[in-house]
């Protein structure tokens, strides 16, 4: 197990390196910092530049590479455009956004992984259908509109019913805020809507894959042996069947961890979250465009995310699958 | 989801009344909500009001930070000599000035008495050196420079200019303004002060640009605990102030992306206040139908208008600005855009005046008529020849033998701004003129696209004072940033000086609004700009508070926040 271990991480580092290359050349050959500047008649060649220079886009691209890699390894993620330093925002930002995802992503893979098992055992009764739809309708439903929705519904309904706010509509928390007790509520106040907004998007299409991966193992020899060698169907089906089952679904989630990461920027606008999502909103659409530091931190982020939890997910497939970390 | 702000605009009744007042009295003086009677409110308690913006910087004396989100949370915090009420008449802060006498008409001099218990939070004393500092900066004059031998970038530098000296005596609580030229909209002066000896070391206009310790120093009621970008603004109760305790143990500015989102807000107590940019039926609907708030729709002194970059090749013709003003249907803008809010509003006829102000004519001379036609002609006498895919074909410049197209920026993520520029659109590729819409975030249209005058075709508001002379940093000859840091148009007409220079240094009221409109006439003539129409402010706020007044003018809703709070019951 150990040598896997070691093996995965290995890995990891080396497809880390590889892909901050590739994202840096992404974001050096996809998008021009000065092109906003250079389109606009209006700007002089003196100030395109003084802002060539700034943004050291004079030197050679292997050489800006190797100063963003070693300043980057030193926690120093670059200036933005607006003159700020870019990696206190990051992490304040990352915090924000995990804030919402780690509870979306924990609550999400339960609920996924009972929903699949109850629809797959029951499969094509009235609850499997049920439960299909209703992952059908999220899954397919806006973002946007679940959080319109649950703002306008249960928000409002809910603080009525207490007399007083519990449930926030927007920000990750209230401004102002003092004392542990009070910071701690009112942040969860905060999050719940946005969690379970992103929940019920995330789990929908989760539940279907465990749904999926559960039918096919009850299906194979090896359960019905292990019926017909007269185990209890409660045994049969959580040590037997779900164990081999969750290996499909443990990839998704750990993929879709790093993508949710990212990418909840809708919900992030629709709950005025200043997180990940809003972060690389900003660095495309700033005053200088793209915001090279920013968009590369971002990129980096999202790309450590993913490697780390790919590694994450094989260690659990040695845990779930002896075979794997036999092999 | 944003608007520009000026120091501009004046009644002239009230201020007409004021400036002859004034010379035995200075004016209307007590606390600055006098006007109107506060009612009792308990005290404590956190009242959070949406701002549709976030700042691009905490100096509102700054060209580039001068925005009405900023003026909103400055209104506790910065000094002003004077605040304009609701019914916008000038009323003497005495917690700041006890008294501000014209003492000589020849030369002309004003003479403040500091209030002796008045301190910015830190302990230093408010004094004269605070008021030679905000001339010297605000002033245009190169002599003065900022920390780094920098130019100053005053928002304005109207009636600064025409100051002659600035001294202190009895302690530096007394001080003495005397002017080289009258200047009737004194009482504009010195609003906003800023700490000289905190300014004095971190600049003038980079040292409030990020929320550091030089923005916590307060000279109002409330200071500035905390910021976090793009989320909130937190203001408490300033402990050196010697004034009436504020009621409320915080007001909180709560920075919102989208106006949408600031009803459900108000519905479930999270935000109890707000004055979004841009009215829509939607929201004016939305917040209706919320119960215990309160909704008023009054006119603004603000307005919508379209600024035509004269460092574009072809918007520098006369021509061509005249012929995309005839070819824009103002009337349809406003029947589409604030018809559904209130029916009310008309196409603006004036740059200077609102309708609601007495001084208020028609000086467009036509100039703003929906005439497709004649925009076409002045096109093909511009040189400028039909294509065949309907757009017009210059001969000359930079879009020689391709279509006359310009970009039209405003904020973006705004839907009612959009649906401005979109109905422009359509309207310019009737006459033959394509027009592309690339929007930018309100700090980037206003820190760096409009100051830099980086734009073709711009939409935005001014929101103004009563105070007319604020119009000319806008409207006077572009020389640089330090003199007329808020003319982006590069515009120049030596005539217009001469006209806003007179009016700046005529002290009766009635000749210097004569002269305001005689110039509008000429921006008129001169297209420099398009006025759409005067804003619909709209106030709504939660009726559990009390003592929230809507003020039109600059001003805005938190002008007497100091004095909100849960009515006593």
């Amino acid at each position: 197990m150990a040598g896997y271990l070691i093996r995965r991480l290995l890995a990891g580092v080396l497809t880390l390196l590889v892909a901050s290359f590739l994202l840096f050349l992404l974001v050096a050959v996809s998008g021009n910092p000065l092109a906003t500047l250079m389109a606009n008649p209006h700007v002089s060649p003196a100030t395109i530049a003084a802002a060539r220079q700034q943004l050291g886009l004079d030197q050679p691209l292997l050489v800006r590479y190797w100063h963003w890699l070693a300043n980057m390894l030193q926690g120093d993620f670059g200036t933005s455009t607006t003159g700020q330093p870019v990696g206190p925002e990051l992490a304040s930002r990352l915090l924000v956004t995990l804030q919402m995802v780690v509870p979306t992503v924990i609550i999400s893979a339960i609920i996924a992984v009972v929903i699949g098992v109850v629809s797959a055992v029951k499969q094509y009764s009235i609850s499997d259908h049920v439960l299909t739809g209703l992952a059908y309708l999220f899954y397919s439903a806006p973002v946007f509109v679940i959080a319109i929705l649950l703002k306008d519904f249960l928000a409002t309904n809910v603080n009525q019913a207490v007399g007083h706010t519990v449930l926030y509509t927007i920000g990750q928390n209230t401004p102002g805020t003092t004392g542990a007790w009070n910071i701690f509520t009112n942040t969860l106040g905060h999050t719940i809507l946005p969690v379970i907004t992103l929940t019920l998007a995330t789990y929908a299409a989760w539940s279907r894959y465990q749904r999926a991966s559960m039918l096919d193992v009850l299906n194979a020899d090896y359960v019905r042996f292990a019926r017909a060698k007269g185990l209890s169907p409660r045994r049969v089906l959580y040590v037997h069947a779900l164990r081999n089952a969750l290996i499909p679904v443990v990839t998704v989630v750990a993929l879709d961890f790093a993508t949710i990461l990212g990418g909840a920027i809708l919900t992030e606008i629709a709950f005025g979250w200043t997180g990940m999502g809003s972060f690389l909103l900003t660095g495309l659409t700033g005053p200088v465009s793209p915001d090279t530091a920013v968009v590369q931190a971002w990129l980096m982020v999202v790309a450590t995310a993913v490697i780390v939890f790919n590694i994450l997910a094989d260690v659990l497939y040695a845990v779930l699958d002896p075979r794997i970390r036999l092999a | 989801m944003n608007r520009k702000r000026i120091i501009g605009g004046l009644t002239l009744t009230a201020a007409g009344v004021l400036a002859l007042a004034a010379c035995s009295s200075g004016g209307s003086s007590s606390s600055p909500s006098s006007s109107t009677s506060a009612s009792a409110v308990k005290s404590g308690g956190t009242m959070t009001f949406a701002l549709d913006q976030d700042m691009a910087g905490f100096n509102i004396n700054n060209a580039n930070d001068t925005e009405f989100v900023l003026q909103e949370v400055m209104n506790q915090v910065a000094p002003q000599v004077y605040v304009t009420q609701p019914d916008l008449k000038q009323v003497l802060d005495t917690d700041y000035v006890t008294s501000a006498k014209v003492t000589s008409s020849s030369p002309q001099t004003v003479v403040y008495q500091i209030n002796p218990k008045a301190v910015w939070s830190d302990g230093t004393p408010i004094s004269a050196d605070d008021f030679i500092y905000f001339w010297q900066a605000n002033s245009g004059d190169l002599k003065y420079k900022d920390v780094g031998g920098k130019a100053f970038e005053p928002a304005s530098t109207a009636g600064y200019n025409q100051i002659k000296t600035v001294t202190g005596s009895n302690g530096g609580k007394t001080v003495t303004v005397v002017f080289s030229k009258p200047f009737g909209d004194w009482q504009s002066l010195f609003g906003d002060l800023m700490p000289a000896h905190i300014a004095k070391k971190v600049g003038f206009n980079d040292g409030f640009q990020t929320f550091n310790p030089a923005v916590k120093v307060s000279g109002g009621p409330f200071e500035i605990s905390a910021y976090t970008q793009g989320q909130s603004v937190v203001e408490t109760p300033n402990p050196k102030w010697w004034g009436a305790k504020p009621k409320l143990s915080k007001l909180v500015f709560r920075i919102f992306a989208d106006d949408n989102q600031i009803p459900p807000a108000i519905q479930n107590n999270e935000v109890n206040a707000a004055n979004p940019a841009q009215a829509s039926l939607q929201f004016k609907d939305a917040v209706a139908a919320i119960p215990n708030t309160t909704t008023n729709i009054i006119p603004g002194l603000e307005f919508q208008h379209m600024d035509f970059n004269q460092a574009n090749f072809y918007l520098a013709q006369v021509g061509v600005r005249q012929a995309i003003a005839y070819g824009t249907n103002r009337q349809e803008i406003v029947s589409r855009i604030v018809g559904p809010v209130t029916s009310s509003v008309k196409p603006l006829e004036n740059r200077i005046y609102m309708p609601t102000q007495s001084q208020y004519q028609d000086t467009s001379g036509g100039f703003g008529d929906f005439n497709p036609n004649k925009a076409k002609s002045l096109l093909t006498a511009a040189g400028m020849t039909m294509g065949s895919d309907g757009y017009f074909h210059p001969k000359s410049g930079p879009l020689a033998g391709k279509d006359l197209s310009f970009t039209i920026s405003t904020t973006s993520g705004e839907p009612v701004r959009q649906e401005i520029e979109q109905l422009f659109q359509a309207d310019m590729k009737s006459v033959g003129i394509k027009i592309n819409i690339q929007n930018y975030s309100p700090n980037t249209l206003f820190g760096t696209v409009g100051p830099k005058s980086e734009f073709d075709i711009i939409e935005f508001a001014w929101v103004s004072t009563p105070f007319a002379s604020g119009n000319q940093p806008i409207y006077c000859s572009y020389t640089n940033a330090g003199v007329c840091g808020e003319n982006w148009d590069h515009y120049a007409n030596p005539q217009v000086d001469s006209l806003f220079n007179q009016a700046l240094t005529t002290i009766d009221p009635t000749q210097a609004a004569s002269l305001y409109n005689q110039a509008d006439a000429i921006l008129w003539k001169d297209m420099v700009t398009l006025p759409l129409f005067q804003q619909p402010q709209l106030y709504t706020y939660g009726t559990e508070w009390a003592n929230v007044i809507p003020n039109p003018s600059n001003a805005g809703l938190t002008w007497n926040a100091n004095e909100w709070g849960q009515k006593a019951s």
